[in-house]
């Protein structure tokens, strides 16, 4: 911060567009400001989950540290079942995910082919259209293939998704036809020319998309909450539900340590790979 | 995100063949059955057990509950299910949305299987102020189960702090002001650091405030459902004296009270007086490190309480085979054995007051007298406010409380806007 009142000459030669002097410190403490504020919620729940409940609302420092909040979560419900569905759940979606992304943004890519466009257009509209409005449907039609209170009717409505596919093919767009023709030169069939052209050079698409389909399917809550009956099918998010019984009152130490402990996988692998998705997010410009 | 009907097609071409399959089973009637807990909670437990005994007694029948969350929750998955066609035979769900199943056409009236003496007699055997929110147009939609009334809790400790009698709960609502007052201390900056009283305005605002509101000798709805009387000067006062104790006494916290944390606040001594459910007997019971009691509402113009909690409903859509089982099966847990041993284990009110004679009552409220505060309270509740279009017109409701406790409108305004509303939506049902 200190340094950002003077003039930095090596960044700023490098850079004609990086702010400097008073834009620097404005845009330091701006963002500075908006992660605290982001932190907040998270470091309160450490907080609580880490202490005993009489200190959940009293910030003593010398308050003692205890993990029984994370025995009594994990004893509340069979949360290693729900790991385990919520894991095969995520994998499953991802994988149909790609796949037929892949295939469909190949085909509408660069493939000529009557009604493509339309096809195309048909996609983009499921865009528009509010998920919760199918509920109904997608239940009745999950009931008469007699999916109910199963890992792959939570999974069905959601594997091939239109946002997927619109992201690929917009980044198969983006990729030289020479290089494709190229390819065709040298005998590659059309299916060699996607495994060994497109894709490598749609990864950081493919990076970006499966955080976002990972992410989203982990915290879905209100379809898998309808589609599953029983503990072999539920995810972590119906899991949870074990500690919003209003009725009985709010236990926030515990609640505060189920929540970081269904939630650390993501918060750790986004630690970990935080460059990556980073790169990826810019490189494919999710915003 | 992205979402997409993948088998639109498939099913489509499969529908018309296709069973209803997965409540068959091979000989045995199968019966699913929705219950407002979560998978893991103390309750699930104890239903367990229940549906094992009763599978035990029933060999033909088979029993399979199925835990579905909060009542929110679980109306929207039996509403789903219904309207998929493949509903839950019984269901648990508040009594409160018994005019929003009726109106779905989702479930089907008790009076089809009371067919003997004895079937009379035990439909007859309920207090009668559970079954008001229960019956409607002369048809008994709804069994009472997990039911439950709002009653006073004191900590017995600070009111031997304040100088009050440790054994006797405030009667009226001047007794109550005046003890709040006692109760309510203040450090040398004059913040609060113990408020005297705590009704939660949280979520559901409108029910506690039907505490005040009978009290003031005021009814919020007809027995058709059909009509709300918000603006009736009974329910402008209780929500000014409920607005006073914050505002103008400054006993109560200011703005909105939580309703999860209220019990929390209570154990913590941030407060002295609490009103929630009886729903919370066992909670409190566990968790207070001091004495405490238990008290019926103090009254305003007259004694009052609404009653809450949920009913048993059998779906339209079942089998009569799947009805007749499923009506089997909650005479039998409605027993009186059984809605004391219930009512033992979870704090909810006993639904019988045959239940209230058994053996095993007895010895429950000679250990644990408090109790029995909430049957003493039953003869003077009322049904829990519920109408047609009950969603949106107790949103009316619960919209002007919150506006008028935390100084946005009058609480004259605040009614008179509510009930606009709530005319506003009713007026097709009339």
């Amino acid at each position: 911060m200190s340094a950002a009142t003077q003039p930095a000459p090596a960044a700023t030669r490098t850079d004609p567009y990086a702010p400097k002097g008073l834009a620097l410190t404005l845009e330091s403490t701006g963002a500075i400001l908006l992660a605290l504020i982001w932190v907040l919620p998270l470091a309160y729940a450490v907080w609580a989950a880490f202490h005993p409940a009489e200190y959940t609302t009293r910030f003593v420092l010398t308050a003692p540290l205890t993990l029984d909040n994370f025995t009594r979560a994990w004893a509340a419900a069979p949360f290693a079942r729900y790991f385990l569905n919520t894991f095969i759940l995520v994998t499953l979606i991802l994988a149909f995910q790609i796949v037929l992304g892949t295939l469909a943004a190949y085909a509408l890519a660069r493939q000529d082919f009557w009604g493509r466009d339309v096809a195309f257009v048909l996609i983009l509209a499921q865009l528009m259209i509010m998920p919760d409005a199918l509920i109904v449907e997608n239940y009745r039609t999950l009931a008469k293939v007699n999916l109910i209170d199963t890992i792959p009717a939570i999974a069905l409505p959601y594997i091939a998704s239109a946002f997927g596919i619109f992201l690929l093919r917009q980044t198969f767009k983006t990729v030289p036809k020479e290089l494709d023709d190229a390819a065709r030169v040298e005998g590659a069939s059309p299916l060699q020319v996607l495994m060994k052209v497109y894709v490598p050079l749609a990864k950081p698409t493919y990076v970006a998309y499966g955080l976002v389909s990972v992410s989203y399917h982990w915290n879905n809550f209100l379809w898998p909450l309808l589609v599953t009956n029983s503990v072999e099918s539920r995810p972590l998010t119906v899991g949870l539900q074990v500690f919003s019984s209003a009725d009985q009152g709010i236990d926030w130490a515990v609640i505060c340590a189920a929540t970081l402990m269904t939630s650390a996988p993501l918060l750790v692998g986004f630690l970990l790979f935080q460059r990556q998705f980073v790169q990826s997010f810019m490189r494919a410009g999710i915003k | 995100m992205d979402r997409r009907e993948f088998l639109g097609g498939t099913a489509a071409l499969a529908g018309a063949t296709a069973l209803p399959g997965i409540a068959r089973a091979q000989g045995a009637t199968e019966l699913s059955f929705f219950y407002p807990v979560a998978v893991g909670g103390p309750i699930t437990k104890l239903i367990d057990a229940y549906a094992a005994g009763f599978e035990k007694e029933n060999p033909s029948i088979k029993l399979k509950p199925i835990y579905a969350g909060t009542y929110q929750e679980t109306i929207v998955k039996a509403l789903t299910a219904h309207k998929s066609g493949t509903p839950p035979v019984l269901s648990v769900l508040l009594s409160t949305d018994m005019y929003t199943l009726i109106d779905e056409e989702a479930i089907v009236p008790f009076d089809d299987f009371i067919k003997t003496d004895e079937d009379k007699k035990w439909l007859s055997s309920f207090f009668p102020g559970f079954m008001e929110n229960s019956q409607t147009g002369g048809k008994t939609w709804g069994i009472p189960f997990q039911r439950s009334t709002v009653v006073l809790y004191w900590n017995k400790e600070l009111f031997k702090e304040a100088g009050l009698d440790p054994e006797r709960p405030p009667k009226t609502w001047a007794e109550q002001l005046e003890f709040a007052q006692k109760l309510t201390k203040r450090d040398a900056a004059g913040n609060v650091t113990q408020w005297g009283i705590q009704i939660p305005s949280s979520g559901f605002p409108y029910w506690l405030f039907q505490g005040l509101s009978t009290q003031a000798g005021a009814i919020l709805a007809n027995p058709a459902g059909d009509k709300t009387d918000y603006a009736n000067p009974g329910v402008v006062e209780a929500l000014q004296y409920w607005v006073d104790l914050a505002q103008k006494h400054k006993v109560h916290p200011p703005g909105i009270v939580e309703w999860g944390t209220t019990p929390r606040d209570f154990f913590e001594r941030k407060v002295a007086m609490m009103w929630t459910t009886t729903g919370n007997l066992t909670n409190v019971r566990a968790n207070a490190k001091f004495p405490f009691g238990v008290a019926v509402l103090p009254a305003g113009k007259k004694p009052g309480s609404p009653t809450g909690g949920g009913n048993f409903y059998l779906s339209k859509k079942a089998t009569k085979a799947e009805q007749e089982a499923a009506f089997k099966f909650v005479r039998w847990i409605t027993t009186p054995e059984r809605a004391a041993q219930w009512s033992a284990e979870t704090g909810y009110v006993a639904v019988t007051p045959a239940s209230y004679e058994t053996e095993a009552m007895k010895k429950y409220v000679a250990d644990f007298p408090q109790a029995l505060v909430a049957r003493d309270q039953l003869p003077s509740a009322v049904a829990e406010l519920s109408t047609h279009e009950n969603q949106r017109v107790t949103k009316a409701l619960n919209d002007g409380l919150q506006a008028a406790l935390t100084g946005t409108k009058t609480p004259q305004k605040a009614m008179e806007d509510a009930q606009a509303e709530a005319e506003r939506i009713l007026k097709a049902y009339r």
